[in-house]
């Protein structure tokens, strides 16, 4: 086969992308969708966590993982990856962001390197259906927290005092019971003792 | 079903009566019936007049026909493809494990994502004055009022921005009681009161 291979033309993106692009309506048709996408990646390279509508921020999620992973992989002195910066990041202090902070933070990752967690909907709303994007690494509080701390919850801590009680009358019991074992069991030892000696007997 | 049917055919006799008079007229005198009866004065029908029934009163919009078992159940109901009007109980709510309100499986709790948020704006804008408009070249830390740098190497601050914040850390769920909380008290005065330390 004469042809290059492909994986090596195009670099694969580390999520999930629909079979079918998401519709977003605009009045001037596709120029117009590329404008919104635009400024969406240029929104996120900024800010680093934007709230958006969830067809718009998942298709200007691929774009913002395309141009960091083109950025990775050829560098700042690359013609055709310096022209598409230069196409999706409408303020140009923000091509210098990409190359020189987003690059050597997102060099040695192996995962993707925005998040999208759904955010919480309003009450008896239908239809909005909102979502976070973040570039990964962002010096914002997290979303997610991985330990959670729910030791101080009113229940847990009813629960643990009640366990606590739980376990002292259960200590106390056995204590009491200590010396009643022994008689117990040294006269059930008897018992045992004679039986078998009257079997030897008879 | 079956009233309306009879009510449509009646509008449709009486159209086709209309149009034949207004066409060819009433058939001629000639092939009506011979009768000879007594000529007696008639006498002159009065007007008919919806006063004459109401008097003093008024009418009411009144349902003319029955409606169905099925659509009756069906404005009630509604249908369950498309608006159930029922309440129906939700099995996919969680407890947060942080602050312990319920939020949807798969979603973000609001009650942390509120805080969360506020906070994440402030810090946006803080950032942003620092930065300026100039090309950005480094990497941004976040500190709070009060708090040093965590133990690193050298070389893993070099060329990151530091941008403090005038403030201490936000706590928002404090691990003891007794101590210092760094969120504001509230002074709402409502009965219910929200952004409570
Ligand atoms: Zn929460």
């Amino acid at each position: 086969m004469n042809q290059a291979e492909v994986s090596k033309l195009v670099s694969k993106l580390r999520m999930n992308i629909k079979p079918e692009h998401r519709r977003l309506k605009n009045l001037k048709g596709p120029e117009g969708r590329i404008d919104k996408l635009r400024k969406t990646v240029t929104g996120l390279i900024k800010f680093e966590r934007i709230e958006l509508n969830i067809n718009r921020g998942d298709e200007a999620r691929q774009y913002a993982e395309r141009l960091i992973s083109e950025a990775i992989r050829h560098g700042d002195c690359h013609k055709p990856t310096m022209d598409m910066a230069n196409f999706w990041l409408l303020e140009k202090q923000l091509v210098h962001k990409l190359f020189k902070v987003l690059v050597p933070r997102f060099e040695n990752s192996t995962v993707s390197y925005t998040k999208m967690i759904k955010a919480p909907k309003a009450q008896n709303t239908e239809h909005t259906n909102k979502i976070v994007l973040e570039l990964r690494g962002n010096p914002y509080p997290d979303l997610i927290v991985k330990q959670p701390n729910n030791r101080l919850w009113i229940q847990n801590v009813l629960l643990d005092a009640a366990k606590y009680d739980y376990r002292q009358s259960k200590i106390s019991e056995i204590a009491a019971n200590i010396g009643k074992d022994t008689q117990l069991s040294s006269s059930s030892l008897t018992a045992n003792n004679k039986g078998g000696t009257q079997k030897e007997e008879s | 079903m079956f009233p309306r049917f009879i009510q449509v055919v009646q509008h449709l006799k009486n159209l086709e009566r209309s149009i034949l008079l207004s066409l060819f007229g009433h058939p001629p005198k000639e092939l009506a019936l011979a009768v000879s009866v007594n000529q007696q004065p008639k006498p002159t029908p009065k007007a008919f007049s919806i006063h004459d029934l109401i008097g003093d009163g008024f009418l009411l919009a009144v349902p003319k026909f029955r409606r169905t078992v099925e659509k009756r159940l069906n404005r009630k109901f509604g249908w369950p493809e498309y608006v159930w009007k029922p309440f129906v109980p939700k099995t996919n709510l969680k407890t947060c494990h942080e602050c312990g309100h319920h939020h949807e499986q798969g979603r973000l709790c609001g009650n942390c994502y509120k805080k969360i948020g506020k906070e994440t704006k402030e810090i946006q804008g803080e950032i942003l004055k620092k930065l300026g408009s100039g090309p950005i070249e480094q990497d941004v830390i976040v500190l709070y009022e009060g708090e040093t740098l965590p133990d690193q190497q050298k070389e893993f601050w070099k060329g990151k921005r530091i941008v403090e914040m005038k403030k201490e850390r936000p706590q928002w769920f404090s691990k003891n009681l007794l101590q210092k909380s760094t969120q504001q008290p509230s002074k709402s005065t409502d009965v219910k009161p929200t952004d409570l330390a």
